[in-house]
């Protein structure tokens, strides 16, 4: 079988190409829904929050409350009716799955711990967890999409938190919803 | 030493067995999917998922999702690492460290 450089250099282009097409199509049918959803909910949560401040735990709550059913539903059609399907025991899911109750667990020790707290610090904090265990998951599954999204995050975080106090509101929810909403939007609409 | 895989090496074989080995171990596409995701027809993608199922490289699955029959793929052990071997057999051609490419046919 005599295969020359050119020959190579093309067939090494489809592998990388066919890999790339389909680690998008997984996203576009996997990730941007969840994408969607979380981002606008952080957009209602934090823009209620900034004008009804004194409801802004049962705001919060909800918001957990509705993303994490939303979450296991999403990924529970995707993974029993969606085009790919696990053939064994969904024991990564079951991983993934403890990891973010502990991080729920977690928190609010680590929050009992910190006290006295603002709100603010407290609502900073929640964010920058979560998303610390973003990167986590992007480095476990070789997600840089997951990786720049947690460090942007964190970033709008620190500067609504450190320069933008009195619309940290506002801040985390155009910034940080937006960028949520904006990229699901980008991948439903640009990855298909 | 990296062998390049006839089988594997026909371009549509490639792509096939490029985007099984995306996923993870314990996942399968469904055939629909995964004709829609490589453009191809019915009867081009069945040809090749036939000799790659007769090589051992993939497996070929039907199934029922709710009420209806669907067809599942997942490469194989075998298949993984056939084309493991095959793509780092294309890097040493294209890296030039090679003259003589050991070939499996």
């Amino acid at each position: 079988m005599n295969v020359s450089q050119e020959e190579a250099q093309v067939s090494l282009s489809a592998v990388r190409d066919t890999t790339v097409r389909t680690h998008k199509a997984i996203a576009s049918a996997y990730a941007n829904p969840l994408l969607i959803l979380w981002g606008m909910l952080w957009i209602i949560a934090y823009t209620t929050t900034h004008f009804y401040l004194y409801y802004a735990f049962h705001i919060f709550t909800a918001m957990a409350a509705v993303g994490g059913l939303g979450t296991a539903i999403i990924v529970w059609v995707f993974h029993s009716k969606g085009p790919i399907q696990e053939t064994s025991s969904p024991r990564l899911g079951r991983r993934i799955a403890i990891f973010w109750i502990l991080l729920c667990v977690y928190i609010p020790i680590w929050l009992f711990l910190l006290a006295p707290f603002s709100g603010l610090q407290c609502n900073a904090f929640i964010c920058t967890a979560s998303m610390f265990a973003y990167i986590v998951m992007g480095l476990w599954f070789d997600s840089r999409f997951m990786i720049i999204l947690g460090l942007a995050l964190t970033a709008a975080t620190l500067v609504g938190f450190y320069i933008l106090r009195d619309f940290y509101c506002l801040w985390m929810a155009f910034v940080g919803g937006g960028a949520l909403l904006g990229t699901g939007l980008y991948i439903r609409l640009r990855w298909r | 030493m990296a062998q390049l895989d006839n089988i594997i090496h026909q371009p549509v074989r490639l792509q096939i067995m490029s985007s099984l080995v995306s996923l993870d171990q314990n996942e399968h596409v469904n055939f629909t999917y995964l004709r829609k995701l490589l453009k191809l027809t019915d009867g081009n993608l069945g040809a090749h998922l036939s000799k790659l199922e007769q090589a051992s490289y993939i497996k070929i699955e039907k199934t029922f999702v709710a009420r209806k029959p669907q067809t599942f793929i997942s490469a194989t052990g075998k298949g993984r690492d056939a084309f493991a071997g095959h793509v780092a057999a294309l890097k040493e051609i294209v890296e030039g460290s090679q003259t003589q490419i050991e070939t499996n046919s």
